[in-house]
């Protein structure tokens, strides 16, 4: 097999290559790949298990005020008198649970829009390409304010209005890729043997862009953890919901700050970020793996071949 | 004795996967002479276009050179630094591409391209920059007018042609092509080498010339180099191989052209693959594949036999009347 | 369309050939919305393709050959022309019934082995999909093994099945392509430029076992390529196309031992044997035309050293000469002057 001109010329086969059983492989040699699942396995275990690691109640409020972080209290406590870390831990779940659905959905929707687009062509791609366009230029924060007015406060309202503007992007990204598959061979033949459009674009197209799939989700994922909680934080969710959006939120409408209450201000930011970086440590990691051409290099130590 | 021009000895080179190394060349030792035309035969994965990015010193991780020499003019070119490289780059050898569009920069015209290159060898005057790009074009064929195209603009075989223009600028004693034909039309084809063989007599440089198609190098090269599994198989002045192919693989590949005039006849062609040059055959690399197979062939790696005027890398001519190719000396030596 | 199967009531007369194309045309749009740019990629092309019959379509770049075999793949539609099947217009079908027919019948073999399969599924993949859309009758079983059986008949193990593309080589994916094709139970297989990307060592084994299923499974090919060696060596007959015009054609050994197109002559002398040689060599430089807007006249006058005033007016019509078909002015007067049985070559001044 020529080895150089395998890797070269045929990305999608190392991609296929990667897909198949040396999957695991990849991941656990690449750093980041292990790092970024080493975050997102404790937060899904926080979230799955929150009375496993939180030592208290989240709401109830039956500790000193604002006092600052304890054996008992690892974050202090807020305003009311509630652990502030039970609470970080116990918003882990919906927070995590809002932003996989909304990456989800969004990336289902931009996948739909952004292939069909790129493969059915002519007028179907200009309709969908125009419509994409208007919801990526929607000015996000009037049509929340909007929205909000007539939108339940809470985190169905959150998820809504996020897919609604986070799906755009990525169809335009997808539609791209869509291009330069379009015409490739195995799509000729598709076609030539007689298969339906929506069965190209389902199972012959789609499988071919898993790791971009992938990368989107994960991107959409670390916009999504970061945009959720400013959204909560402006005032725009439910304060009543355990989410670290909202910590912030009730933290700033109670001054912590100001009141010298750091931990409880800040440790809800800190938890995002953390997520965030988890989820885009797996983004590069992914990339890495699936074209070999990113990967860092490890040179070898040249050893000292004697001459014949 | 004349000093050949190219002396490559024993060259190797090794892709470091994370599967392992891969032997892409093994311990290849061949050289050129002065005005020489030399052919490089090969089908894919034998490391023929790997062994010309060796020989310019452009290779990039993964690949590596793990051993060897490019003797260059006398001077081995392994161990030099990027400036010292430079200063040899084009004015010494240059090299010619598969493809035009891949190495013509499609933002620019000829002419800026054509200037970059000799302002960046020092020559700065617009009149002598002008008059060398125009003379380039005239040498090979295009009309000057086309100094201000772009390479969308010109036609396959006209890109092609103002690539080995590029290469000619500063005349240089070697010219390193990569097939450079064969993303041509048959009829271009053909007209681009006798383009070249004609300048390469005229101007009076080497060229060294990768191909996998035998038929494109059988009218033009004075010798032809056949490459398997990253070596050489055999070597020989072309009417010698052509005439007499010694290495069964050589035979083969001879035998896989369907003829044009003459009688039909039954192809075979060569079963099998090449070999994955991670793990290689033991012995010699083709036995898995060779019509003459002997029992020896997979205990024993063959060294390069003289025959007759051909080198070869097969047991069948292990002879012991004549003894393998020695290297250690820098100008090969005649041999009986 | 009739109730009864597209089968029963396409003609099986007996001298009605398998494909035949009348006038074919295909125009290509350039540019924007306001272009007037037309790019002829093919014209007024006519084709015969018999039964149990291996025709080659030989042609450069631009010359319109792989638009021919898009055109019958009904991957294009023609701009003018018409391309009749056993007897039936591709026009008149127009269900999806009928479309899955033809395709059934007329497979296409793609050029690029290294492209033309699904690089996430197992190379059966597009076998069991042509068993399943074109032969839906047949039980699990008898798929499996009529996946076998076609394996088998391009020369490759069954067990190669279920390999990914990735770990087989150019030569055994592009038998694979073939095995596709076979699955249909086709009457003629499109095979565009099917050993060009292959190594010269490996064709010879794919253009045998191309000749075998002409031989053994009565299967008829057209076979584009530009290699004119390789169509000696399969085909029965021969196609010559330039700049989007059939230009010659005939049987094999005709074309190739008496071209009379000033064009196949320039071809023939382009083909280097290795073993033969160097024979006179043409001093031409040009290059086939992108053919724009064109005008009336003979497309390859410009490279033409037999050209006379009439081939820039008039563009040549296919006109038969001894046994082959000659679209070219020159070669029909001097075909007239010698007799009319006589074959009587333009030959080099």
């Amino acid at each position: 097999m020529a080895v150089s001109e395998a890797l070269v010329d045929q990305p999608l086969d190392v991609e296929a290559a990667a897909a198949h059983g040396r999957f695991l492989r990849a991941v656990l040699r690449n750093r980041k790949a292990v790092a970024g699942a080493l975050i997102l396995f404790v937060m899904a275990f926080t979230a799955a298990f929150p009375g496993l690691i939180a030592p208290h109640s989240p709401t109830a409020a039956l500790y000193g005020q604002n006092s600052p972080p304890s054996s008992a209290h690892l974050l202090g406590t807020t305003q009311l008198g509630q652990d502030v870390f039970s609470q970080l831990v116990w918003s882990t779940r919906l927070t995590l649970v809002v932003t996989l659905i909304v990456s989800a959905i969004a990336t289902l929707i931009s996948t739909v829009v952004g292939v069909t687009a790129a493969y059915l062509g002519g007028t179907t791609d200009r309709v969908l390409t125009v419509i994409t366009d208007i919801f990526l230029i929607l000015p996000v924060l009037p049509l929340l304010i909007l929205l909000a007015t007539y939108l339940p406060p809470g985190p169905t309202s959150l998820v809504i209005v996020l897919c609604i503007t986070s799906w755009a992007f990525q169809a335009r990204q997808l539609r791209s890729q869509g291009m330069t598959v379009r015409n490739r061979e195995f799509l000729v033949a598709a076609r030539a043997r007689g298969e339906r459009s929506i069965y190209i674009i389902l199972v012959e197209i789609v499988p071919t862009m898993t790791s971009l799939l992938v990368a989107s989700f994960l991107s959409l994922a670390v916009y999504v953890v970061g945009f959720a909680a400013t959204l909560q934080f402006l005032g725009l969710g439910n304060s009543g919901e355990l989410m670290w959006g909202t910590m912030l939120y009730n933290a700033q409408q109670a001054s912590a700050l100001e009141a010298g209450n750091a931990w409880w201000a800040l440790s809800p930011g800190a938890a995002v970020a953390l997520l965030g970086t988890g989820f885009a440590l797996l983004n590069y990691a992914f990339d890495e793996i699936g074209n070999p051409a990113l990967r860092p290099v490890r040179r070898r130590r040249r050893r000292d071949r004697a001459s014949a | 004795m004349t000093e050949p021009l190219l002396d490559v000895r024993n060259l190797s080179v090794d892709y470091l996967t994370e599967a392992g190394d891969v032997h892409v060349l093994s311990d290849v030792s061949f050289t050129v002479a002065q005005r020489e035309f030399v052919g490089i035969v090969g089908e894919s994965g034998c490391g023929k276009s790997t062994l010309l990015f060796a020989v310019a010193q452009l290779l990039t991780p993964p690949g590596e050179l793990v051993g060897g020499e490019v003797v260059f003019h006398g001077r081995d070119m392994v161990g030099l630094t990027g400036a010292e490289l430079r200063h040899l780059r084009w004015r010494d050898y240059s090299m010619v591409m598969q493809s035009a569009m891949n190495a013509l920069n499609p933002m620019k015209s000829i002419a800026a391209q054509f200037k970059d290159t000799l302002e960046a060898h020092g020559t700065s005057s617009h009149d002598e920059i002008r008059q060398r790009s125009t003379e380039v074009l005239e040498l090979v064929g295009i009309d000057p007018v086309h100094l201000g195209s772009y390479p969308h603009q010109l036609s396959g075989g006209m890109r092609q042609r103002a690539m080995i223009a590029m290469a000619l600028l500063l005349t240089p004693q070697l010219v390193i092509m990569d097939e450079p034909t064969s993303a041509l039309d048959v009829v271009a084809q053909q007209s681009l080498m006798t383009k070249i063989r004609e300048l390469q007599q005229r101007l009076g440089f080497a060229v060294l010339f990768v191909t996998h198609d035998m038929s494109v190098v059988s009218r033009y090269s004075d010798r032809v180099m056949v490459m398997y599994a990253g070596q050489i198989a055999e070597s020989a002045p072309t009417e010698t191989i052509f005439e007499r192919p010694l290495h069964p693989y050589t035979r083969g590949l001879m035998n896989a052209f369907p003829s044009i005039s003459g009688p039909r006849r039954e192809m075979a062609g060569i079963p099998g693959a090449p070999p994955d040059l991670a793990r290689p055959p033991s012995g010699c690399r083709f036995h898995p594949r060779c019509p003459a197979v002997m029992d020896i062939c997979p205990e024993q790696e063959p060294d390069l036999y003289v025959r007759d005027g051909a080198e070869v890398r097969c047991l069948l001519y292990a002879d012991s009347a004549q003894p393998a190719v020695e290297r250690e000396t820098p100008a090969q030596e005649a041999r009986p | 369309m009739s109730p009864e199967t597209p089968a029963a009531s396409a003609a099986t007369a007996g001298d009605e050939p398998l494909v035949r194309t009348v006038e074919l045309t295909k125009h290509f749009g350039l540019g924007g919305l306001f272009s007037r740019q037309v790019l002829h990629a093919v014209d007024d092309f006519d084709l015969t393709i018999a039964e149990r019959e291996i025709v080659a379509l030989v042609g450069e770049s631009g010359s319109g050959k792989s638009t021919v075999a898009r055109l019958l793949a009904r991957l294009y539609t023609p701009t003018k022309g018409e391309i009749f099947y056993r007897g039936r217009s591709l026009r008149s079908l127009r269900s999806r019934k009928d479309m899955l027919w033809y395709r059934g019948e007329v497979p296409i073999v793609l050029q690029d082995p290294f492209s033309a399969f699904h690089p996430v599924f197992r190379i059966s993949h597009g076998i069991m999909r042509n068993l399943a859309l074109h032969r839906p009758d047949l039980s699990r079983e008898e798929r499996r093994a009529e996946a076998e059986r076609v394996c088998e008949a391009v020369g490759l193990s069954p067990r190669m099945l279920s390999r990914f593309s990735y770990e087989m080589s150019g030569g055994e994916r592009q038998r694979i392509g073939f095995a596709q094709a076979l699955a249909v139970k086709p009457k003629l297989i499109l095979a565009d430029e099917p050993v060009s990307m292959l190594d010269v060592s490996i064709r010879a084994g794919v253009l045998n076992m191309m000749a075998g299923l002409r031989d053994r499974e009565g299967v008829s090919l057209l076979y584009i390529t530009h290699d004119l060696a390789s169509a000696r060596y399969v085909a029965d007959r021969i196609v010559v196309m330039y700049a989007g015009h059939q230009v010659e054609s005939g049987p094999t050994e005709t074309v190739l031992s008496d071209p009379k197109h000033p064009y196949t002559q320039l071809l023939l002398s382009a083909v280097a044997d290795p073993r033969e040689k160097s024979s006179e060599l043409s001093a031409d430089t040009g290059e086939p035309p992108r053919v724009v807007n064109p005008s009336e006249g003979c497309r390859f006058r410009s490279r033409c050293p037999f050209a006379i005033e009439k081939c820039g007016q008039v563009t040549p019509r296919l006109e038969p000469i001894g046994e082959a078909l000659v679209a070219c002015h020159v070669a029909a007067a001097q075909g007239k002057a010698a007799g009319s049985s006589d074959t009587a070559p333009v030959t080099h001044t």
